[in-house]
């Protein structure tokens, strides 16, 4: 009998201990797209695109714009308006307006994210080059709805890396290491939506640089991470071919990155970037023939040339988003200590020499 | 005269029992505590804190090996007498319990407050109950097997951490003792209280069956723990940058919460499940060992009585109560002292008073 009633207590406890915290999936309504923007006067303004899973309904999205002082104070707004209970615990993008990027530490708004357990952390983030609402409100004919559109856009362009797909966990490590800065993906929409590249910001998380597609393909390189394909287009010289307007892409399927730091009177980095490519095209008139010794010192002198440029802008616009100042700070301690709280400036003082070595390792199927 | 031979416990069981028990909840704030004494050197206290308990271990093993039949409670009436002895009881009583109470509490708070929120703390903890009193209830063999097979079952946990590594950066980690000595030292006492846990050996040891082993096992057991915390303390220090640690209270759920494969996302939601079995693996040993002890101070031989009735006042306390995080820290703070002096302090003096007792006996005898 004892053993019945035990039996009976356990089953309606397991039974009914789901019933506080239930959330039926029809009562959803996942915000698939996050946008934060300012309008004129300077208010903020909160997007949200969640999809309507009804038959009835004629477009399968809703998309709203809402007044509010933070997320959190949003949400109940969007919950007077959207079908069910707005939850942010399934946000694939984050969109952040111009406006508002140029407003100084605009991630507070983005605490409830690292909060409430229930929200996601690793939403893309990406700056729009304009007003979210240009880019939230948009509906392509010839695409599915947006929030798995530009998903798919972010993640495919990242496996070439255009872009690079900080998400919104990483973004707060970013923000926080004294020895970086953040680097997120820009968006905009001309006619139709596109990717341009990256915005660099500062430590206060303000709008400081827009990096194109090129330059971000070789910041991913100086990174040093092999992840996914890098495709470079580069302009060769040739003695044999008179025309100018002779190119050669390539991809780059072996790469060594190593960054040395030290210090003499200022930080000295040493970054030597050695790759190996592939070539996967070559434009040159017919009947002429570059050599492939030729070909390596074009490339190399041209890699060189342009990631010296590069790392100049940066420490120009005193932005670090490769985060040299994690090698400054575990390989020259003590000067570090000194110079942490003002990093950016003393990278901007600092000399970083860039060496680049690279290699042919195939020619693809042509001579 | 083997009082305890129909329990006797394998070498793997006594391991898995003390490992179990160490490992807590716990751990999923260490790299927090750590990095918030000596920063991302912290790693390094996981280290001092082993050496120190694997001493008072052997020191724990030592005291037991001279009265290879005896547990703590009947050492102590041994040396001391009955009514000392019967004290004594009682105050292991209390710690044992108070700190079943802590972990049940620590265990409902996480849950609470990571994905159930809205949830009665009190049917949490009765869903608690419900496996604990199917095992408690019986002997310490039981235990030892569920130990160890919940050792098996979550020995893959450390290996998700690894997961992580390539998007993380080694630099965090360097240089290495950039800390003054005293941090270093002082990142040691978070370690020491997470270490916590071998001081139950002093219950198990008469149930050992081959004793020889006993060091061995002992040692061998701090060590696992001591990897498990240092992989998943590195693994943090390694993925989160050392300006942000600080600011989470469980970095490791931080850290989980990252991990995302195609075909499930959320890993920090099913490790919070499997938490429930690793934290149930240090409540279980604790709660045994306090109705052991209460169930000798009323002389009985079996205990199982007296586990429904604690685990009622368990679920009533939390029903009256409703603790909170606040509460929670407080408590465990009164609890890691306790902590160091029953696990620590108590089996060196027992040591030293044993050799002394013993020599003035022989002498009496001579």
């Amino acid at each position: 009998m004892r053993r019945k009633i035990f039996l009976c207590l356990s089953l309606m406890s397991l039974v009914i201990s789901g019933c506080f915290d239930q959330t039926a999936i029809e009562d959803i309504s996942a915000a698939l797209v996050l946008g934060m923007d300012l309008d004129d006067q300077g208010d903020l303004l909160v997007y949200m695109s969640s999809p309507v899973f009804n038959k009835e309904a004629e477009t399968k999205e809703e998309v709203y714009q809402v007044k509010a002082v933070s997320l959190r104070n949003s949400r109940n707004s969007f919950d007077e308006r959207v079908m069910g209970l707005s939850s942010g615990s399934k946000t694939q993008i984050f969109l952040i307006g111009k406006r508002l990027l140029k407003m100084k530490n605009w991630d507070k708004y983005l605490d409830p994210f690292y909060r409430d357990p229930k929200n996601t952390v690793t939403s893309r983030v990406v700056a729009v080059d304009g007003a979210v609402k240009d880019i939230i409100f948009d509906k392509p004919v010839d695409k599915p709805r947006l929030p798995l559109y530009l998903t798919k856009l972010i993640d495919t362009a990242a496996q070439r890396n255009l872009i690079r797909r900080t998400t919104l966990q990483e973004f707060r490590g970013q923000m926080v290491d004294k020895g970086r800065t953040p680097w997120i993906i820009e968006l905009a929409k001309g006619k139709r939506i596109e990717l341009k590249g990256s915005t660099l910001l500062t430590k206060q998380g303000q709008y400081q640089l827009s990096i194109t597609q090129y330059e971000t393909e070789l910041l991913r390189i100086l990174e040093g991470k092999r992840e996914g394909d890098y495709s470079l287009t580069l302009p060769v010289s040739s003695k044999a071919a008179h025309d100018k307007k002779t190119y050669a892409s390539f991809s780059i399927p072996v790469l060594k990155v190593k960054k040395r730091v030290r210090y003499k009177g200022r930080f000295v980095f040493d970054i030597n970037v050695k790759l190996k490519f592939g070539l996967g095209e070559q434009v040159i008139p017919l009947g002429v023939e570059i050599n492939s010794k030729e070909l390596e010192k074009n490339i190399q002198n041209q890699l060189e040339k342009d990631l010296n440029q590069l790392i100049h802008k940066l420490q120009k616009n005193k932005v670090d988003p490769l985060g040299l100042g994690l090698y400054a700070r575990a390989y020259t301690y003590p000067e570090w200590k000194k110079n942490q709280d003002h990093w950016v400036d003393s990278l901007a003082a600092s000399k970083i020499n860039i060496h680049v070595d690279a290699k042919i390792k195939s020619m693809g199927t042509m001579r | 005269m083997k009082k305890y031979t129909f329990n006797e416990i394998t070498y793997y069981q006594f391991v898995f029992l003390i490992m179990g028990t160490q490992i807590g909840a716990g751990f999923l704030a260490l790299p927090r505590v750590l990095a918030e004494r000596a920063g991302t050197d912290g790693w390094m206290g996981v280290v001092i804190g082993w050496l120190l308990s694997v001493a008072a271990s052997i020191f724990l093993v030592k005291t037991a090996e001279k009265y290879p039949n005896k547990t703590v409670t009947d050492i102590l009436t041994h040396l001391f007498g009955r009514v000392p002895g019967k004290l004594a009881t009682f105050i292991y009583m209390l710690y044992n319990i108070w700190f079943t109470w802590i972990i049940l509490i620590n265990a409902m708070l996480y849950i609470k407050g990571w994905f159930l929120p809205n949830t009665p703390d009190y049917l949490i903890m009765f869903l608690f109950s419900i496996p604990t009193f199917l095992i408690v209830r019986n002997g310490l063999r039981i235990i030892g097997r569920y130990s160890e097979l919940v050792f098996y079952l979550t020995i893959w946990v450390p290996v998700l951490f690894l997961v992580l590594l390539k998007d993380g950066s080694f630099l965090h980690l360097f240089p290495l003792f950039k800390v003054e000595w005293s941090k270093m030292a002082a990142s040691g006492l978070p370690a020491i209280y997470s270490f916590l846990g071998f001081e139950l050996a002093f219950f198990f040891y008469p149930f050992l069956q081959k004793k020889e082993h006993a060091v061995r096992g002992i040692v061998i057991a701090n060590t696992l723990t001591m990897l498990f915390y240092l992989v998943v303390t590195l693994a943090c220090f390694i993925f989160i940058s050392p300006d942000e640690i600080t600011g989470y209270n469980q970095p490791v759920l931080n850290l989980l919460k990252v991990i995302e494969f195609r075909f499930f996302e959320r890993v920090d939601m099913i490790i919070l499940n499997i938490l429930l079995l690793i934290a149930s693996t240090t409540w279980i040993p604790y709660f045994y060992c306090g109705v052991y002890c209460s169930s000798q101070l009323m002389n009985k031989a079996d205990h199982h009585s007296h586990v429904p009735i604690f685990l009622g006042l368990f679920i009533a306390g939390t029903l009256i109560i409703h603790p909170t995080w606040e509460e929670f820290e407080t408590w465990q703070h009164w609890m890691a002292n306790a902590g160091i002096v029953f696990a620590y302090l108590f089996p060196a003096f027992l040591w030293m008073y044993s050799w002394g007792y013993e020599k003035y006996k022989r002498r009496k005898a001579l």
